[in-house]
């Protein structure tokens, strides 16, 4: 259906280029992406930045071929890829064939659980889901499998069950998966993103790993510290379209450490107090936490430091009166409040505002703050959005004003930095310091071992079992 | 070897097939259905009750089976995703109402929800699926695949002739698959199982017999009493649950697109 | 023992169970059915889920025996003895015949199903579906559903806890109760629905649905002799119960 001139191949060395006019979704008022001009060569490393909402995974989205939506979306621009032309006009978006499309570039999501089909029993049969589908023979398969484990070395998860791992090894599985097929290009989206330092350099060494064969890698980000060493080109994303980024460090967001509280604290009456404390599931065979001694004092901010697994979330959640300790005493004193490492939970109306109001009675004060938290929070544009269709930043920060209506004395945090971007992290720093200058507290988990520094009086690390 | 890039059209062949076996299953079942509702038959634990409950049985299984393989290879990828969900929804919900004794079983909420939002061959195959995969841990609602399909296929249709459009609507629209679905279904009790299997149920069923009903006739009569209403609050949440999807993601359903389900696209 | 059991291919023992479910509800003779139904529990004991096997069809089989006994047992028009009564209710020999009957050939059923469910490996009988003739999606929706159940079972978990942190939900009566059924089903549609929708794209990139030939890693044991046996049940379960049927139903 596509005449000749579309399939002539084109002479390039590039392993991709792109020319994107416009991109619009269906329904919106607006371009998400316009103007970009894009070309990659074999064995390069590129890196885009954009704050939250800026485009990132709609670009990805575009460069695997799974944006546009047939019939929905509207796109005009130029592809030319592995020798193939594709045009995109108003008038008439191509079927693309994705799995095809795959097979030149491949997409790792932003939640990489989304990449693994969520229907195998162990890793390496999931590692050759998409060659199964080819009707590849089980002897070529099994080749395949050894010959990426080792190259790769994943050897030591393949019997393991893929539902079960944890963020960073679930990022090391779909993108051992996504090269499997050999891709010329492979796009990452937020690889490095809420994963600790161990998993970090783990991921990273695969990336170096496969760039050094011959790949060519798009990292998508938020910030580009991680990635300013070893990238060649660096590019930023805003309004919508693609620009050279300066080399230059983002300097820190400001939000000095606030010693004056912390001198003070010392001799105010503990709003928390953890003493010999046992936490743990039942049907578990040990507990998660023992012996754990903490006191949290009004005007203080504690960070809670340790490797994935150490049962972070698991105090906060005893903090916060959802675990009763197996053994010793808990004291909590005040109202207290907590943020949940998944938001989605905890979001289900079909308004921002209604959202933050849900529960408040009609006429209470609680119900008379919620205008002002929006504003506190930068939410004032999307007030009438549903939850769901903002940004992860923007969503989280719905998450957090549901929590903050309600004035709790006692802030519990897991995880709030993660998928904030700078200017949701210097939102986050106002609205510590707030509770904080009331006279509340604030407990966090954290995998960012800057923001603990930045933010923290005092840190807790969790003992590793 | 470089793969192509765009996809091929669909071939007439194929879809040929899919009807063949569409308009078999349809057959099967209706014809089953006529034959059992004309001949009454009697007798049901001497002689020709087994063999009446064998057929049956077969008879509408296969039905359900041959238009779950009509409908399946057709199935966007975004619709074959969403049934697994469908199918533990039902699950799940119809445990939590059930764990409170309201007297509903609201276990095709899943099914219908499909049927919403990926139109009639979809929800027709999560009911299919649904009874499938639900016979692994009871095997008795095997023959009940038939009737499952009908609420899907349903949903879909009056999702698509703008049940979706007003929410008083999804209810009526649930009154109706209601009847119609516990027409379908009633043989099945009735001639397979020689009743109902609930208590509640069967109490009622006692009562129509003890009114000199025939068998047939009481699970019925049974049937019209408890499926409509069920059904309808089953259509209302559904619809309920559509509504507070965010319009970015039910928009991204094809069938809600092409025949505008919930009303004038762009009323946001 | 056990082992030869639960590695017998999946298809086989489906096969042979709608051969055992077929000649025994076209018999209809009490001891058949009572003696199938031990067996069961002795494969299940075996297989060591006896336990499991009997507290699921008892679970069953309860409610329907007892609505059995009252369409028949109580309602019953024909003239035989009356065992018991209460009142103007009374329940006579013959309906509870009837009853018994319609019951064990529901218990027939109800155990070997359940039996089968127990026995076969679901990882197993996924890879057996995928290497079959039946269309590619087939198995993955078996596969997918079995997978989330406990997931989502999981999610609605963390949901009702995300609840009880923002104290929503907590209202009595009706209201209070629909209240809290918006509360759970909400965000497990809304979160699971989103889920569906982005994992689609990225299963359509991996190849799902096979458009040609596809192969699996797994590998499902299989021999000649199983084949065969399949076979043979399948025929059977049609001829045997015609050849005891088709007399039958010309003498009735
Ligand atoms: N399906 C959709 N329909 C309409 N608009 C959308 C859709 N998906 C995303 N958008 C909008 O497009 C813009 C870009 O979103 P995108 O997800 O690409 O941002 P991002 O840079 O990846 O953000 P993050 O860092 O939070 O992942 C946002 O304003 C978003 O609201
Ligand atoms: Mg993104």
């Amino acid at each position: 259906m596509m005449d000749m001139e579309h399939r002539a191949p084109v002479e390039s060395t590039s392993a991709l280029h792109l020319r994107l006019g416009s991109f619009r979704y269906a329904d919106a008022d607006h371009d998400t992406l316009r103007a970009i001009e894009l070309e990659l060569s074999p064995g390069s490393l590129t890196v885009i930045s954009g704050d939250s909402g800026s485009g990132k995974s709609t670009f990805g989205g575009v460069l695997a071929g799974m944006l546009p939506r047939q019939g929905a979306d509207s796109c005009e621009g130029t592809f030319i890829l592995a020798g193939q032309r594709i045009d995109y006009s108003p008038e008439h978006s191509p079927r693309i064939d994705v799995a095809g499309w795959a097979r030149h570039l491949g997409l790792l999501p932003q939640d990489a659980g989304l990449y693994l089909s969520r229907i195998r029993q162990t890793v390496a049969e999931e590692l050759v889901f998409a060659r199964e589908n080819e009707g590849m023979p089980r002897k070529e398969m099994t080749e395949l499998i050894t010959e990426f484990s080792t190259r790769l070395s994943l050897e030591h998860l393949l019997e393991r069950d893929p539902s079960k791992l944890s963020g960073g090894q679930e990022r090391l599985v779909a993108l051992t998966a996504l090269s499997a097929a050999n891709p010329s290009i492979i796009v990452l989206d937020e690889p490095l993103a809420g994963l600790d330092s161990t998993a970090t350099a783990t991921v990273t060494a695969m990336i170096t790993r496969l760039r050094a064969a011959g790949t060519a890698l798009v990292v998508l980000t938020r910030t580009t510290e991680a990635w300013e060493a070893e990238a060649e080109t660096l590019l930023t994303l805003a309004d919508g379209t693609l620009r050279p980024a300066t080399r230059t460090a983002r300097t820190a967001a400001s939000s000095s450490k606030p010693s004056g509280f912390a001198a003070a604290a010392a001799s105010e009456k503990p709003l928390l107090a953890f003493a010999g404390v046992q936490l743990g599931y039942k049907g578990a065979s040990a507990p998660v936490i023992s012996d754990l001694d903490l006191e949290v004092r009004a005007g203080e901010c504690v960070g809670l430091a340790g490797a994935n697994g150490t049962g972070k979330t698991t105090l906060l959640k005893a903090a916060a009166g959802l675990l009763k300790p197996i053994a010793g005493k808990l004291r909590v004193t005040a109202e207290s409040g907590m943020l949940l490492q998944n938001p989605s939970d905890q979001l289900f109306e079909r308004t921002v505002t209604r959202e933050i109001a849900f529960g408040l009675p009609k006429k209470g004060l609680q119900r008379a703050r919620v205008p002002r938290i929006l504003e506190q929070l930068g939410l004032a544009s999307c007030a009438q959005t549903h939850p769901y269709e903002l940004p992860a930043s923007a969503r989280r920060l719905v998450a957090l004003a549901t929590v903050l209506v309600r004035e709790p004395r006692l802030l519990l945090l897991d995880e709030p930095t993660e998928a904030l971007d700078p200017a949701g992290l210097q939102i986050l720093n106002e609205v510590i310091d707030s509770v904080l200058e009331r006279g509340g507290a604030v407990l966090f988990s954290s995998h960012d071992e800057r923001f603990i520094a930045r933010t923290a009086h005092r840190v807790h690390r969790m003992p590793r079992q | 070897m470089s793969p192509n890039l765009l996809l091929p059209e669909a071939s007439a062949a194929q879809l040929l097939r899919r009807r063949v076996l569409g308009a078999a299953g349809t057959l099967l079942l209706v014809g089953t259905y006529l034959f059992l509702v004309i001949t009454q038959p009697t007798g049901i634990v001497e002689g020709l009750g087994q063999g009446v409950a064998l057929a049956t049985f077969a008879a509408y299984l296969i039905a359900a089976v041959l238009l779950l393989l009509a409908v399946l290879p057709d199935l966007p990828v975004s619709a074959l995703t969403l049934i697994p969900v469908a199918l533990a929804l039902n699950i799940i919900l119809g445990q939590f109402v059930g764990s409170v004794m309201v007297p509903l079983y609201l276990d095709s909420i899943g099914t219908v929800l499909v049927g919403f939002l990926a139109g009639r061959r979809a929800g027709a195959a999560t009911g299919v699926l649904s009874t499938l995969i639900w016979s692994l841990f009871a095997p008795t609602v095997l023959p009940f695949a038939a009737g499952a399909a009908l609420v899907g296929f349903l949903a879909g249709t009056a999702a698509r002739y703008g049940a979706l459009r007003r929410p008083y609507l999804a209810p009526i629209a649930g009154l109706v698959a209601g009847v119609l679905v516990g027409v379908v279904s009633s043989p099945v009790a009735a001639f397979v199982y020689g009743g109902t299997s609930g208590v509640g149920t069967g109490a009622v069923v006692a009562a129509f017999r003890s009114m000199g009903d025939s068998l047939l006739s009481a699970v019925t009569k049974q049937a019209l009493i408890s499926d409509p209403g069920d059904k309808a609050i089953v259509f209302l949440i559904a619809a309920l649950l559509v509504f507070a999807l965010p319009k970015r993601l039910s928009g991204s359903f094809e069938f809600i697109r092409r025949y505008k389900v919930l009303g004038k696209s762009g009323n946001k | 023992m056990k082992r030869r059991i639960t590695q017998l291919h999946p298809f086989t023992v489906l096969c042979l169970a709608v051969f055992t479910v077929a000649v025994a509800t076209a018999a209809s003779v009490w001891w058949l059915s009572c003696a199938v139904i031990v067996m069961c529990l002795a494969i299940g004991a075996v297989a060591g889920k006896a336990r499991k096997l009997a507290a699921l069809s008892g679970a069953i089989m309860l409610p329907t025996l007892l609505s059995l006994l009252m369409i028949h047992g109580l309602a019953s028009r024909d003239s035989s003895p009356v065992i018991a009564a209460w009142g103007p209710i009374s329940l006579t020999r013959g309906g509870a015949e009837v009853a018994m009957m319609l019951a064990l050939r529901t218990a027939v059923l109800v155990v070997v199903g359940l039996l089968c469910g127990l026995l076969i490996d679901k990882h197993q009988l996924v890879a057996a579906i995928d290497l079959s003739p039946a269309p590619p999606q087939a198995g993955y929706l078996l596969a997918s559903t079995l997978f989330l159940l406990p997931q989502m079972m999981e999610k609605q978990h963390a949901i009702g806890e995300a609840q009880a942190l923002r104290k929503a939900g907590t209202g009595r009566g009706l209201a209070g109760w629909l209240q809290r059924l918006r509360l759970r089903a909400v965000p497990l549609v809304l979160s699971s629905v989103q889920d569906a929708h982005d994992r689609s794209v990225h299963l359509a990139a991996r190849g799902f649905p096979a458009r040609g030939e596809h192969s699996r890693l797994r590998q499902v044991a299989d021999s000649q002799i199983q084949r065969g046996v399949r076979w043979v049940a399948l025929l059977c379960s049609v001829l045997v119960p015609a050849a005891i049927l088709v007399p039958f139903g010309g003498a009735a």
